[in-house]
């Protein structure tokens, strides 16, 4: 009976039915797992947004939903850079913004009243379940069995390399872009399949949202035609090819250049000219196909061949003329560095100061992908096996995206869409296998696998698994390496990936929780004791979060725009306080705030970012700013009492120590990230008062004295209050003269 | 008296024409020697070239070229300081500027060594002129300090702020013509080549197999953290301090060379493991053999993957998942 019945749901067009509604109910509940499994951050602390970059982009939110969407687009942005100012409008990704507001409209619309923080929080999960939709769709494009979209789209929804960018409250560009990629991609290898304009459309649409969300979409611009162009030296030009990337090219490209931070640089920038150089050659390649087709000769053909590889050449090197003549710029620093991974280091600090930007270390990988980092390589195998269009993709993909991911920690996120793809590829190529119970091979939909140009390990047939043994034995390691990865990921979302970095939080000795609100404190007291005005200075990491959460004006902010601005910064903090006080005075500085975090040993605090302060200082000041200074003579960076001078007298140096040493008994204060035991008298500040220290001390900010009233300089001023008697004004002493008469 | 104050500014006359003189004698003696590569010194030539009235600045590097010495960076730095000497003596610079350059070696100048009581090399000094348009009251030689590899242009942009404003001659270096040569011969010969062989070479391109490999080596390569290690110039192997040699670095964002090696093959053998039990295992025909190679592939995935497992676990100490053997 039971058997019948499931005979009736699984055969003929009502087996097609359950299939189908099988597939949504998974589906649904990979969506529900992806996002619930981001979820750890609100219901941990808060409904708070994270880290530093997405403070500026709730900001922007936050105006564009105030102000109407043309006035987003023309805001001037007086209270940052201060006193350039910044083009905002003109100067970001603008789709992040813009799709939060839609949909703030559109629940307002239904009469559903929601905050526009509740929206901007939880865009990145809701988002991450359309990612696992869209890697469905996309990996049933490569693979003829049903459940390695589905694999491959669980894989997607809980991957600590995904999940890294997009729990609740991490509102970055990333939280849209990733799944704009993916589904480009999966438009993107319909339209060849199908060789339809209308994809193709589809393809350049998406591509132009996922240009207006994030900066990443050069990779996207250099992947498709990269795959046309190895398609182009296999031979397989189709009309399909044609029609599907002339059509995503050019309407692909108008779109980018609807968004003015794009504008003109996908046709005045070599990060874009492969895109155009494929464009060109696809048309030669057409040209020669359409006339092969009316002269047999054979001679003339083979003119034919070398007229076009000549005129390829051709506008090859007029391109690096025009690159060389300056009419193209040329690579972008921030790609270029990719590719020569020793320029940043020497011509961007600012680019290499970034933790993001740094190579990946073996562990990272495996942190964030698991056993799929293994089964990466073999699912690429399998694409070998019937290499279609849509494989050597995956191929393209793969190796490119692995090589990115490499040299940049944040390229992982790139990597991970097509790690689950080709991982899904090969586990459901497994289970597929020792999985069917009735004996003989696996009927694999409508795949002819050509033996003769094919892989070594398929040349002969199939004959599937024929113990019940093997299926078992194999199928519940297969089982215990997923529950493995379940857990691997829950574990590392919930210890590495969902902390605010706002709110701190560890452990008491007896287990409690301890929770480290220094940020929040210390920007609302900026909030409510100083004027709305204040320009506050501080190091350009804290830029994006004191405009967000204490409303105030700063100098330099993660947005990086203009580097000889941060390394004014850079010089007022690394420089003695004669130096740095007409420094601060010029740029109207109100305040100074610091991160110090010696006395809880929080390592991320700006004493530890102080040399990459020295040194994007020294590029623009080298000879009033001396990295070299601020190390020992037996090249050590110290600030206990062996540290050097220059390190004791710069700004950064005393504003983190001043008065530090009375929290502790006589001579005992310890900085504990440094494990350094600090000199017994504290630092003297002249220009600089202390206003404010936080709880754990982790944020203090300091107030700019005004000119003394009495036109002293400062340090007279302090040594005059302090009673001290005045030294004489630097007499000149000469030699002693021997007198006699 | 008067006779005595004669004879007495005579006498300075005669001097100050004998000393000034040898000055100019000194610089044109010293330019000649050094047309184009910078003056090979030793303790005498060092003291006489940086010997006080100096009408010009003297650029005078110490350094230890000798292979005993064990010096990288004075043999990395020597061919970028010929290069500036070149690049300044050839170029058109003012006439009123004069600049000599020099080296020192160890093996030349121990004593000068010793007096300077210098522990390491390679060292730049930078002598500016007491006498002259561009005397300096302040005549201590500048000193530009190593702290790792560095190129000519950033010695040459710090000695240029050392050095009066005006224009100066910029840093040319030498076209490599043999290089290019070579790289056209080459790339003509490839063509050639693939042309002529193009029957040959095509099956090979053409091998699915052969770009599988390269690709599966490039991912894994690029995987296990290679990337890392170029950028980084991690150490291949590094000793324990016991005499032993600790094969994992310690710390998560931490690796050495070798343990990047062993990662891949731990990868490779995984990965082919997965490939096996997917693609091959599936076409023997035999059942015996099948069952065989199932329970071998098997095992060699489940275990491979434990010690992956416990590596990892001592590179992330906190890390709370395992697998049974290891």
């Amino acid at each position: 009976m039971a058997e019948s019945l499931v005979d009736v749901l699984l055969k003929g067009s009502s087996g097609q039915n359950t299939r189908g509604l099988l597939k949504v109910i998974i589906l649904v509940t990979i969506s529900a797992a992806a996002v619930s499994s981001r979820l750890f951050s609100v219901i941990r602390f808060e409904s708070i947004i994270h880290e530093f970059d997405p403070w500026f982009n709730f900001r922007a939110t936050k105006y564009l939903v105030q102000n109407g969407f043309y006035d987003f687009w023309d805001w001037f942005d007086d209270r940052t850079w201060h006193p350039l100012g910044r083009v905002t409008g003109g100067t970001l990704y603008p789709g992040l913004m813009v799709t939060s507001g839609v949909i703030y409209h559109i629940l307002r619309f239904l009469t559903i009243p929601v905050d526009i923080r509740n929206i901007c929080v939880l865009l990145a999960p809701g988002f991450s379940g359309l990612t696992a939709l869209a890697m469905y769709l996309l990996t049933n494009e490569m693979s003829s069995s049903p459940s390695a979209g589905l694999l491959a789209a669980a894989f997607m929804g809980i991957t600590p390399g995904y999940i890294s960018r997009s729990v609740a409250g991490s509102y970055d560009n990333e939280a849209i872009a990733i799944f704009l990629l993916v589904f480009t991609f999966f438009l993107w290898i319909k339209a060849v399949k199908i060789g339809s304009i209308m994809w193709g459309a589809l393809t350049a649409l998406f591509y132009g949202y996922m240009v207006s969300a994030w900066g990443g979409y050069v990779f996207i611009t250099n992947l498709i035609p990269l795959h046309v162009f190895v398609l182009l030296c296999m031979g397989r030009y189709s009309s399909r090819l044609y029609i599907s990337y002339t059509t995503w090219y050019a309407l692909g490209t108008l779109a980018s250049m609807q968004i003015p931070f794009v504008g003109f640089l996908p046709i005045r920038n070599s990060d874009h000219m492969s895109a155009l150089g494929v464009f060109g050659l696809l048309q030669l390649v057409a040209f020669a196909e359409f006339v092969r087709g009316f002269i047999p000769g054979k001679q003339f053909q083979r003119l034919l061949t070398a007229s076009i590889i000549l005129t390829a050449g051709l506008a090859f090197v007029g391109l690096v003329v025009l690159t060389m003549s300056g009419v193209i710029a040329p690579w972008s620093g921030r790609f270029y560095s990719l590719w020569d991974t020793g320029y940043a280091k020497i011509h961007i600090p600012i680019i290499a100061s970034v933790s993001e930007h740094q190579p990946t270390a073996w562990p990272s990988f495996f942190f964030d992908l698991n056993f799929l980092i293994w089964l990466f390589p073999a699912g690429v195998y399998m694409c070998f096996r019937d290499l279609k269009d849509e494989h050597v993709f995956v191929i393209i993909y793969s190796v490119l995206a692995s090589y990115f991911a490499g040299v940049m920690v944040r390229l992982m996120l790139t990597l991970t869409p097509i790690v689950c793809v080709a991982a899904a590829l090969v586990l459901s190529y497994i289970l597929d296998t020792y999985l069917k119970i009735t004996p003989g091979p696996v009927t694999r939909g409508n795949l002819e696998v050509d033996t003769s140009s094919g892989l070594r390990s398929a040349r002969n047939p199939e004959v599937g698994i024929t113990s019940y043994f093997s299926k078992a034995a194999t199928t519940s390691s297969i089982i215990v390496y997923l529950l493995l990865f379940v857990a691997h990921c829950t574990w590392v979302t919930s210890n590495a990936y969902s902390s605010p970095s706002v709110v701190l939080a560890s452990r008491m000795p007896d287990g409690s929780q301890f929770i480290i609100d220094d940020y929040r404190e210390a920007y609302y007291w900026l909030r409510q004791n100083t004027p709305a005005n204040a320009k506050i200075m501080s190091w350009w990491d804290y830029g994006y979060q004191i405009g967000g959460m204490a409303d105030r004006p700063t100098l330099v902010d993660n947005n990086t725009w203009n580097n000889t601005h941060i390394a004014t910064v850079g010089k007022a903090m690394s420089s003695r306080e004669e130096v740095s006080y007409p420094i601060l005075r010029q740029h109207d500085v109100d305040y100074v705030l610091v991160v110090f975090g010696g006395l809880l040993g929080y390592s991320g605090d700006d004493i530890n970012k102080f040399l990459w302060m020295v040194r994007i200082a020294e590029g623009i000041w080298p000879d009033e700013v001396k990295e070299r200074d601020f190390f020992t003579a037996r090249g050590e960076y110290r600030v206990d009492d062996q540290a050097t001078p220059t390190m004791r007298n710069s700004l950064m140096y005393k504003m983190s120590y001043h008065n530090y040493n009375k929290l502790f008994p006589m001579g005992q204060a310890t900085d504990r990230v440094r494990g350094a035991k600090l000199p017994a008298e504290s630092p003297q500040l002249s220009t600089l008062e202390e206003a404010f220290t936080s709880e754990n001390w982790i944020i203090r900010i300091y107030k700019v004295k005004d000119l003394d009233n009495f036109g002293r300089d400062h340090s007279n001023a302090v040594a005059f209050d302090k009673g001290n008697k005045r030294k004489k004004a630097n007499k000149k002493k000469g030699a002693r003269i021997l007198r006699s008469e | 008296m008067k006779l005595f104050t004669l004879i007495f500014s005579l006498f300075y006359l005669i001097t100050f024409a004998a000393t000034a003189s040898p000055i100019v004698d000194k610089f044109e003696r010293f330019q000649s020697l050094s047309r184009l590569a910078p003056l090979q010194l030793d303790d005498s030539s060092y003291d006489e070239l940086t010997a006080k009235p100096r009408d010009y600045y003297a650029v005078v590097i110490l350094t230890a070229m000798e292979a005993r010495f064990g010096c990288a960076l004075c043999r990395d730095f020597q061919p970028e300081f010929d290069l500036i000497s070149r690049s300044w003596n050839k170029g058109s610079r003012p006439d009123e500027l004069k600049l000599l350059f020099g080296t020192l070696d160890f093996a030349n100048g121990k004593n000068t060594f010793q007096r300077l009581m210098l522990q390491t090399a390679p060292v730049l000094l930078v002598f500016p002129p007491t006498i002259g348009p561009y005397a300096k009251v302040d005549d201590s030689p500048l000193r530009f300090d190593f702290s790792g590899p560095i190129s000519a242009d950033q010695v040459y942009a710090w000695l240029n702020r050392q050095l009066p404003d005006g224009p100066k001659p910029p840093l040319v270096r030498p076209v490599n013509y043999i290089r290019i040569i070579s790289g056209a011969t080459i790339l003509m010969g490839v063509v050639t080549l693939c042309t002529v062989l193009s029957p040959y070479v095509l099956p090979i391109v053409r091998n699915r197999n052969l770009w599988a490999a390269f690709s599966l080596i490039a991912i894994l390569l690029f995987t296990s953290g290679h990337m890392f290690n170029h950028i980084r110039k991690v150490p291949y192997v590094v000793g324990d301090g016991k005499g032993g040699i600790s094969y994992f670095a310690g710390g998560f964002s931490n690796q050495f060379g070798m343990e990047t090696q062993v990662i891949a093959a731990i990868y490779a053998v995984l990965s082919f493991s997965a490939i096996a039990l997917a693609m091959k295992v599936p076409r023997i025909a035999d059942t015996k053999s099948q069952q065989v190679a199932v329970v071998i592939w098997g095992v060699v995935l489940f275990g491979t993957y434990s010690f992956l497992l416990s590596v990892f676990r001592v590179k992330n100490g906190g890390y709370p998942f395992f697998l049974p053997p290891f």
